[in-house]
């Protein structure tokens, strides 16, 4: 017996009338009998059924040692309510340790509770015993903390650097011949090249501080690379994406939101005018346990021009239409994931450039500490990624291969590398090679491209 | 009919039985104890709260001006008392293999900071004051009252830290999100605007919601603690939080998207020009 029992009758009795208690009986005993059977075998027993250290916290508040291994083990696990109310246990017993408080900040800004983590990591700095290396990883976060607390949030990155690449046209080789008997433009061929490259990105977002959380997120990406001898293949590029964020069902925990956006894009190839792009899309955004994850479907109308060395570029003007999911989440000890699956249809002037387009890849971002020689302790990460993406085009194109349709499969396999430079500045390195195969010759390519350069965070 | 009447004195019987031993059914733990702090069981006379005291529900905690308590119940949940608290743990009831039930605790006098379990997971938490039906769905929560004649200005003050609260009374009912906080005069008067929450203010709660310097929770002997089993920080090999890792290649690769499809095009031989008559071809070079 136990005390659910007579609670939850007298409950049941309070809020029924007498007339109605005969129609709540039958299913208060059943309940009752649920009850029962939980707690009829007594508290010593239930925390026999529950894992040992919290079972331990329970019966033995005082032993600091299971507290504190406790508190840790909530945390590494990802109950982060449990390892607060640990933390907040310890304080009680020595509220003067600036650790504790560092922990309990942490443990706020993973709840996206920012006030609370900004409070607790002040008053850490306050206390006594702060390190000056806690100092550093208090400010740090505390950093992070105000940027969250402004209705005005900008985040972002900005890179260059210089890429080799083993074949910077991503075309098929010299030798191929074409199906058609034609044979290839040299121009553009397989060769390798070297590129310098700059790409930046900037997220916006505006908190309207309404209860149900409306926020205007805008994002841009920016992307421009400068051949050093095929300058035909220089390209500029940028894509802009804003619109409002609504909740779904304000108050659910979940976080389910809603973005209409607008999405226009726009590119230059050997220096003119190539690609402009206009459309719409939809997204949501919803959290279930630590996954995060993000679907979405954009139309865009898309135009490209001829020019002297792309007179064929106008056929790819059409309808570009995407639906994908986006999600992340963590592995363990710093591992994370993330990944694009995506599905698109190319409607384009001629059914030969036309395509249906299936596309994924995955992320394991693995950040950790290592001492470096210049900046002691710091944050570095290793990348891996792999992805696969796939072309199926609606009909043969009678000047590459007339009796064949495209199936082009491209794999690829990268690894990045992130080294702490100072303060925001990283060191970025990335390998990765590409192999597409292709029924029709011309289409097939491998490429392997290194780059490397200086990045931002912020 | 005869039935129902049946049923009736089943759970009724039920009831019986069930209450000459519940009222020792321990629902949860004093984890930390300031003095001076006091609890009386249901049908019982005030005694003295220590760490490790029993927790027993339709339990009433009382704290004085030095006094504060943490309790910490079956569900994983927390309610950490501040002095100057009344409070009564009115319902609990949990089934911990369906992590289902509900709890309702009744705040009288004070400030408690409510830290979510497995039953406000499911929504089934509710704080009342005087002036207002508190609804907890998720998260973390603090939730103040006083009286007329222990502050300016009286009434229920409810701040959400983690999750959404759902604020009732007799003049209406409003949701608040994270970092804001609602002022409630009395039952009969609409609860007021959310407001963002004041950095000084929520200093306030961390420091009035815990041991003051001078106190040990009834817990002495805590005089580090050990960085290496932290989730984050200097000797952990887990990183604290930064910006989420995004890839920084995301323009790389539509550009590469755009030069695997115009080289295709562009791979093409080019149509042979039409004949054009030129000055060398008419000067018959």
């Amino acid at each position: 017996m136990g005390s659910g029992v007579d609670v939850l009758v007298a409950t049941s009795i309070r809020r029924a009338g007498l007339g109605l208690i005969a129609d709540v009986a039958g299913s208060a005993a059943l309940l009752i009998a649920l009850t029962v059977s939980c707690f009829g075998q007594g508290f010593s027993d239930f925390t026999k059924t529950i894992d040992p250290l919290f079972a331990g916290v329970l019966a033995q508040p005082g032993n600091l040692s299971n507290t504190i291994q406790y508190a840790a083990a909530s945390a590494n696990s990802g109950d982060i309510e449990s390892a607060i109310s640990a933390y907040e246990q310890l304080r009680f017993y020595n509220p003067r340790l600036a650790a504790t408080r560092f922990q309990l900040g942490v443990l706020y800004y993973q709840l996206g509770s920012y006030d609370q983590a900004r409070g607790y990591l002040q008053t850490a700095l306050q206390m006594p015993d702060v390190t000056p290396e806690l100092r550093q990883n208090i400010e740090d976060l505390l950093e992070l903390v105000d940027k969250k607390l402004r209705p005005d949030q900008f985040s972002g990155f900005a890179q260059t650097g210089l890429r080799y690449q083993s074949n910077a046209s991503l075309g098929a080789g010299a030798q191929t011949v074409l199906a058609s008997g034609a044979t290839l433009n040299s121009r553009f061929v397989a060769r390798p090249d070297w590129n310098w490259f700059g790409t930046a990105g900037i997220n916006y977002v505006h908190d309207f501080e309404t209860q149900t959380g409306e926020t205007f997120e805008a994002s841009v990406i920016a992307y421009d690379a400068q051949q050093f001898s095929l300058h035909q293949f220089d390209i500029g590029l940028i894509e802009l994406r804003a619109g409002p964020r609504f909740a779904v069902s304000p108050g659910d925990i979940n976080g389910l939101t809603v973005k209409p956006y607008v999405v226009a894009t726009g590119a230059l190839l050997a220096d003119a005018p190539y690609m402009g792009g206009l459309g719409g899309g939809l997204t949501l955004h919803a959290v279930v346990g630590n996954v995060s994850l993000d679907p979405y479907g954009e139309i865009v109308q898309q135009r490209f021009r001829n020019s002297a060395l792309y007179p064929l570029a106008s056929g790819l003007s059409g309808t570009l239409s995407t639906a994908g999911l986006q999600a992340s989440g963590p592995v363990a000890f710093g591992l994370g994931w993330q990944s694009r699956v995506a599905f698109a249809r190319a409607s384009d002037q001629f059914a030969f450039d036309s395509y249906r387009s299936y596309v994924a890849d995955i992320w394991l971002p693995w950040t950790f500490y290592w001492p470096t020689p210049w900046a002691g302790s710091a944050r570095w990460t290793v990348i891996p990624t792999v992805g696969v993406t796939q072309w199926r085009y609606d009909a043969p194109d009678p000047f590459v291969a007339p009796f064949t349709t495209a199936h082009t499969t491209e794999w690829r396999a990268g690894l990045g590398l992130e080294v702490p430079i100072w303060h925001k500045l990283i060191f970025a390195s990335l390998v990765q090679y590409r192999n597409a195969t292709s029924n029709v010759a011309a289409f097939s390519y491998r490429d392997l491209s290194v780059s490397a350069g200086p990045l931002v965070r912020f | 009919m005869a039935g129902k009447y049946k049923a009736v004195a089943l759970a009724f019987a039920a009831v019986l039985i069930g209450g000459a031993t519940a009222n020792a059914q321990q629902v949860g733990t004093a984890t930390a104890v300031n003095p001076n702090s006091e609890s009386t069981p249901p049908g019982g006379s005030a005694i003295r709260l220590t760490v490790g005291s029993r927790v027993v529900h339709k339990e009433r905690i009382h704290t004085s001006p030095t006094g504060s308590v943490q309790l910490l119940f079956v569900d994983k949940s927390t309610l950490n008392i501040a002095p100057n608290t009344n409070l009564l743990i009115d319902e609990f009831v949990y089934d911990p293999a369906s992590g289902s039930g509900h709890m309702l605790t009744k705040l009288t006098q004070g400030t408690l900071q409510y830290i979510g379990g497995k039953l406000s997971h499911e929504g089934a938490v509710t704080i009342t004051t005087p002036a207002a039906v508190i609804g907890i769905r998720g998260g973390i929560g603090t939730v103040e009252h006083n009286t007329v004649e222990h502050s300016t200005p009286p009434g229920t003050q409810a701040f959400n830290q983690n999750g959404w609260m759902t604020i009732t009374n007799g003049a209406g009912t409003i949701g608040i999100r994270p970092g804001f906080i609602v002022t409630i005069i009395n039952w009969n008067t609409p609860p007021g605007q959310p407001e963002r929450i004041t950095n000084e203010r929520v200093i306030h709660y961390i420091e009035y919601l815990s041991s003051k310097f001078t106190q040990d929770g009834g817990v002495p002997g805590l005089k580090h603690l050990d960085t290496a089993n932290f989730a984050c920080g200097i000797y952990s090999t887990t990183p604290c939080p930064k910006p989420p890792w995004l890839p920084t290649n995301a323009g790389e690769n539509d550009a590469l998207q755009i030069i695997i499809q115009s080289t295709q095009r562009a791979t093409l031989p080019t149509p042979p020009p039409p004949p054009v008559f030129t000055d060398s071809f008419v000067g018959g070079k």
